[in-house]
């Protein structure tokens, strides 16, 4: 191989035998580039923007399920204040219904208890009547013995005399019953 | 040495030439080809080895953003699925333009280079021109026929028959020679700043440099956008949009 310097001898923009070496070379470079390289610069370049795409499409989805899920929690809030509000309104009314209840057993039970006091001062007092009634025995015997000691000589002003005792003996008798209820 | 000499050194067309079989090939242009094509593969086998989705490496990431921008462009020309070869062929013209273009800041300190950006000989840049433009043709012929392919360079008004089938024997011709202008040029820019006095050669030529890695990025760009644009002649025509 000769290696050495010339001076062009003709027109330098002759090309010479150089043009089919120069051909090749690129050919080759070209080849090697389509073939083996390029192939592997795209295959990633699509898999990141798949990649990239893919992302975007799941942000898109994430930002529609957080939309939904605050209006879920609006709605849910929304409803949860009302039932709040249902149960409050329903508790004051539960609230005036016992208290109403109550103050009606209250009555019904006053009521009673004054109905068997009455009760018990009319079981009383006649039990009292009762006893009076068997005293009045001893009662007329000394009634009469006090008649006998008048000397009694009229039987009208005596039967006068023992009916305006009883009498006296009942208006006592009411009159006590009245003071004890 | 004196300023003369260093003008001299900078002759258009000068090469190492390297004599196989008979005939002369630009053994500079072949050396650095060869760089530049193993640098690219170099990256582009590292990224394979550890690309992945969730955890890119920053090489990854710049091979990807290329992917990107290129399928961007091919999809908008004319619809990925119209060409899909275009985008690994644009592909590979950005990135191994570009590469062979930053070989245009390392100096071997030989004259001429040993590897100087490969875009400086027309060999490559014709080489390039040929396979984008000549696939154009076949690909197209191949997808429309003959008559649907070249049908819309005669179309009305007549009077642009002739510009149309220029423009399109231009395609080529611009494309190679564009890139060949802006990087040779790059090469002319450091031969001369390189006749300076050494004292203060070294500002202009750091600033050089510099703009010469972005005219090397701009190239690459420019090279892979027109194949895409070139491409889309292949496409389906649109009714009205073809003139």
């Amino acid at each position: 191989m000769a290696h050495h310097t010339e001076l062009a001898a003709g027109n330098f923009l002759v090309p010479n035998a150089t043009f089919i070496a120069e051909f090749i070379a690129f050919l080759l470079i070209l080849l090697i580039i389509a073939r083996y390289i390029l192939p592997r610069v795209e295959g990633p370049l699509r898999e990141r923007q798949e990649i990239i795409r893919k992302q975007m499409e799941d942000s898109d989805e994430a930002k529609r399920k957080l939309a939904e899920a605050e209006e879920k929690y609006k709605a849910a809030l929304v409803e949860a204040r009302e039932e709040a509000a249902q149960i409050r309104e329903h508790a004051r009314a539960e609230a005036q219904r016992t208290i109403e209840e109550l103050r009606a057993q209250a009555l019904e039970e006053q009521a009673r208890i004054i109905a068997r006091g009455e009760e018990q001062l009319a079981t009383q007092r006649n039990a009292i009547v009762r006893e009076l009634r068997t005293e009045i025995g001893t009662l007329a015997v000394e009634l009469s013995e006090k008649i006998i000691d008048q000397r009694l000589s009229d039987d009208a002003q005596v039967r006068a005399t023992v009916d305006s005792f009883i009498a006296g003996l009942e208006a006592q008798d009411i009159a006590q019953a009245g003071s004890q209820s | 040495m004196s300023n003369t000499t260093v003008a001299i050194n900078i002759t258009p067309g000068e090469h190492i030439h390297w004599h196989l079989f008979g005939v002369t090939l630009n053994g500079d242009t072949i050396t650095s080809t060869l760089i530049a094509g193993g640098i690219v593969l170099l990256l582009g086998f590292l990224v394979r080895r550890k690309a992945s989705a969730r955890e890119p490496t920053k090489l990854q990431l710049a091979f990807e953003a290329v992917v990107q921008y290129v399928e961007k462009q091919v999809e908008d020309t004319m619809g990925i699925k119209t060409a899909p070869f275009v985008v690994p062929l644009a592909m590979a013209l950005f990135l191994f333009i570009f590469i062979s273009n930053l070989l245009a800041i390392v100096p071997t300190g030989h004259h001429p280079e040993y590897a100087p950006p490969p875009a400086s000989d027309v060999n490559l840049t014709y080489a390039l021109a040929v396979l984008v433009i000549g696939t154009m043709h076949v690909v197209g012929i191949r997808k429309k026929g003959l008559r649907g392919y070249y049908g819309h360079l005669f179309r009305k008004p007549y009077l642009l028959i002739p510009l149309n089938i220029i423009e399109e024997i231009m395609k080529p011709v611009t494309l190679s020679l564009r890139l060949f202008g802006n990087i040779f040029a790059g090469t002319i820019m450091v031969a001369l700043i390189a006749a300076m006095p050494a004292v203060i050669l070294w500002l202009p030529d750091i600033l050089w440099k510099l703009f010469d890695a972005f005219i090397g990025l701009i190239q690459a760009f420019i090279f892979a956008l027109l194949t895409i644009i070139y491409f889309s002649s292949v496409a389906p025509a649109k009714e009205g949009a073809s003139h």
